[in-house]
């Protein structure tokens, strides 16, 4: 009775069914895009714009291109300092963050060795602890140790919190490496170390990259820590500074949209070079967890 | 492969650093808070063990008890909304439509860019002189609509969980992820059963990606119990701290130097996320004692290829 149904031979019923599946369909794609892309094109356009123009119709196209927002933004608010910070803080978190957790994680999946279990489970909790809720404790440990306000008490902070993730995101791609060339190399006489430094590093390098943009995102994105462990100028980050624009904007709208725009372009560019690395990273932690 | 005595010394620094920084920054505040909460403590005085005293001093503040309700709410909508609206996406995308990989692009954006500046952004939109929502209230002739969005009791919380909810990418690329794992072959043969494609959406495609929603929605729970950017931005918990959520009471309390009950509101908010996640699991129990069984045998079989070359 029932036949394969090719589409070129649907009976009328079905092709309106099929038609209408594809027009709603295509409105939850479109509409889910504009959703995403209109605000920002929004933030865009505005921040180009003057402040009367702004008030007066907030779709309207600048009359002039307004990009002394953007110089604004740079010179009142010391943007460049805050993105060096960043840059600076994310990258040295990072770079130690996938040291650490890339031995961590040769450790964990080459060799078999007592409490091995519980390191996994205690890493595996740590992932979906809600670090929000530590504010105090790291607020009076990186207290204690003398490094309120500095680059080195967010730097540690950082590293310490990706430790988790990064170490099961390279561990997955460790375990998927043959053990033959591993073999082969002990017999040869390779040691621990040498083992680590030219066999298995140089192979695990996708892991490496993947957990290292990871880490970097969450470095360049956080803002909770990064509010609470420094007050001087010197040492914040492109975060804290975005936030403080509030403050210092308190009329010129268009240069704090001009300052979100330079706080988001970095993100954004990131994303399209490491693309695969980034979604890969953010789904493997989500699965092991 | 055996540990010989230079492994062992190699293990043992190698692992040091990881640990050390694990203890520090997990194991160790963790603690500090449980024992702490005990405490009547504002940073300079000596402390005095006070029992459970700072639990029944927030439980007894309305602005927490009204916390706790936001997260869970957050919690609820962030799973049972954001996570299915995700799975319809991923469904979508995986019948690969014309720009499908555009799409995916797109609708991961937000996961990239900082909350704080996302916050920023919308509180602009939200304005209620010159944002873009009023602006389009007026320009269709309701201005009669317009309102101070952010700042109406009414509208406040809303307006925080609307903007957030509609950003699938996450969700949606770790369900795509396991989507494409799915054999082509149960569609195939669906087909020739006369299926359509809803209904292979719904009887083949989500039973396989059952899991992954489980996990989904677990994340979705837990950030949503995190909520605290978005709101600290946005609103700082107004109007009358109709807002406000549980790591925003705890900031507060901070910044109060309230370090006792600060750190009771870190305990609850622990054990508000444990009870989520544990939950959510149980719902889906049958389903994770299935996928127990196939890592257990996946286990197995990675023991026996290390055994494998000892001899």
């Amino acid at each position: 009775m029932m036949k394969r149904q090719h589409s070129a031979y649907l009976s009328t019923p079905d092709k309106v069914k099929s038609v209408l599946g594809s027009i709603i369909k295509w409105i939850l794609l479109l509409f889910f895009a504009l959703y995403t892309l209109f605000p920002l094109l929004w933030l865009f356009i505005s921040s180009l714009k003057t402040n009367t123009e702004l008030f007066a119709d907030p779709f309207s196209l600048p009359a002039v291109w307004q990009f002394s927002n953007y110089k604004n933004a740079m010179q009142v608010s010391g943007l460049m300092r805050m993105m060096g910070n960043s840059v600076f803080i994310g990258g040295v978190a990072t770079v130690f963050n996938v040291l650490f957790a890339s031995m961590m994680a040769y450790c964990l999946s080459r060799f078999r060795f007592k409490g091995q279990k519980s390191i996994f489970t205690f890493f595996a909790a740590g992932i979906l602890v809600p670090l929000n809720a530590l504010m105090v404790p790291y607020f009076v440990i990186i207290g204690r140790i003398g490094l309120y306000d500095t680059y080195a008490g967010l730097i540690l902070l950082y590293s310490a919190i990706g430790i988790p993730m990064s170490t099961f995101i390279i561990k997955g791609l460790m375990d998927s490496i043959s053990r033959e060339i591993e073999e082969a190399a002990y017999i040869d006489g390779c040691g621990f170390y040498g083992r680590f430094f030219r066999i298995i590093l140089p192979l695990s390098r996708n892991g490496l990259v993947t957990a290292g943009t990871f880490q970097f995102l969450t470095c360049w994105n956080e803002f909770v820590f990064a509010n609470l462990l420094t007050s001087s100028q010197n040492v914040r980050t492109i975060q804290l500074g975005i936030r403080y624009f509030t403050n210092q904007f308190s009329t010129d709208f268009v240069s704090m949209y001009a300052a979100i725009v330079i706080s988001i372009i970095p993100s954004i560019l990131g994303y399209m070079i490491f693309q695969k690395q980034i979604v890969s990273g953010l789904t493997s932690g989500a699965v092991k967890g | 492969m055996k540990l010989s005595k230079n492994d062992r010394l190699g293990l043992t620094m190698f692992m040091t650093p990881a640990l050390l920084l694990f203890v520090v920054f997990f194991i160790i505040p963790v603690g500090y808070v449980l024992i702490v909460s005990l405490y009547k403590w504002n940073g300079m005085s000596n402390a005095s063990f006070v029992g459970f005293n700072n639990y029944v001093t927030i439980w007894k503040d309305t602005v927490f008890r009204r916390s706790v309700g936001n997260n869970i709410i957050w919690a609820l909508v962030a799973s049972c909304v954001q996570v299915p609206l995700s799975v319809l996406m991923a469904l979508i995308l995986n019948q690969k439509p014309r720009g499908w990989k555009i799409f995916r692009t797109v609708y991961f954006f937000p996961q990239v860019i900082s909350g704080i500046a996302l916050a920023m952004l919308w509180s602009a939109m939200y304005n209620s002189e010159y944002g873009l929502i009023n602006g389009f209230l007026r320009m269709i002739g309701r201005g009669d609509l317009t309102t101070n969005w952010l700042g109406t009791l009414n509208t406040a919380l809303p307006a925080l969980l609307i903007y957030w909810v509609f950003y699938v990418g996450y969700y949606m690329v770790i369900v795509m992820s396991e989507l494409s794992g799915v054999s082509q072959d149960f569609y195939e043969a669906a087909e020739i059963d006369g299926a359509n494609k809803i209904q292979q959406a719904w009887f083949i495609s989500l039973p396989m990606i059952k899991s992954s929603i489980l996990t989904c929605m677990t994340l979705a729970a837990v950030m949503g119990l995190r909520q605290f950017e978005q709101v600290y931005l946005l609103t700082n918990g107004g109007p009358a701290n109709r807002t406000s959520t549980m790591v925003l009471y705890l900031y507060k309390q901070v910044q109060n130097t309230r370090y006792g009950p600060a750190n009771a509101a870190s305990v609850m908010l622990i054990c508000v996320g444990i009870i989520v996640i544990l939950g959510i699991n149980a719902l889906f129990s049958i389903e994770r004692k299935e996928s127990y069984r196939k890592i257990h045998r996946r286990d197995g079989i990675l023991r026996a290829q290390t055994r494998r070359p000892r001899k």
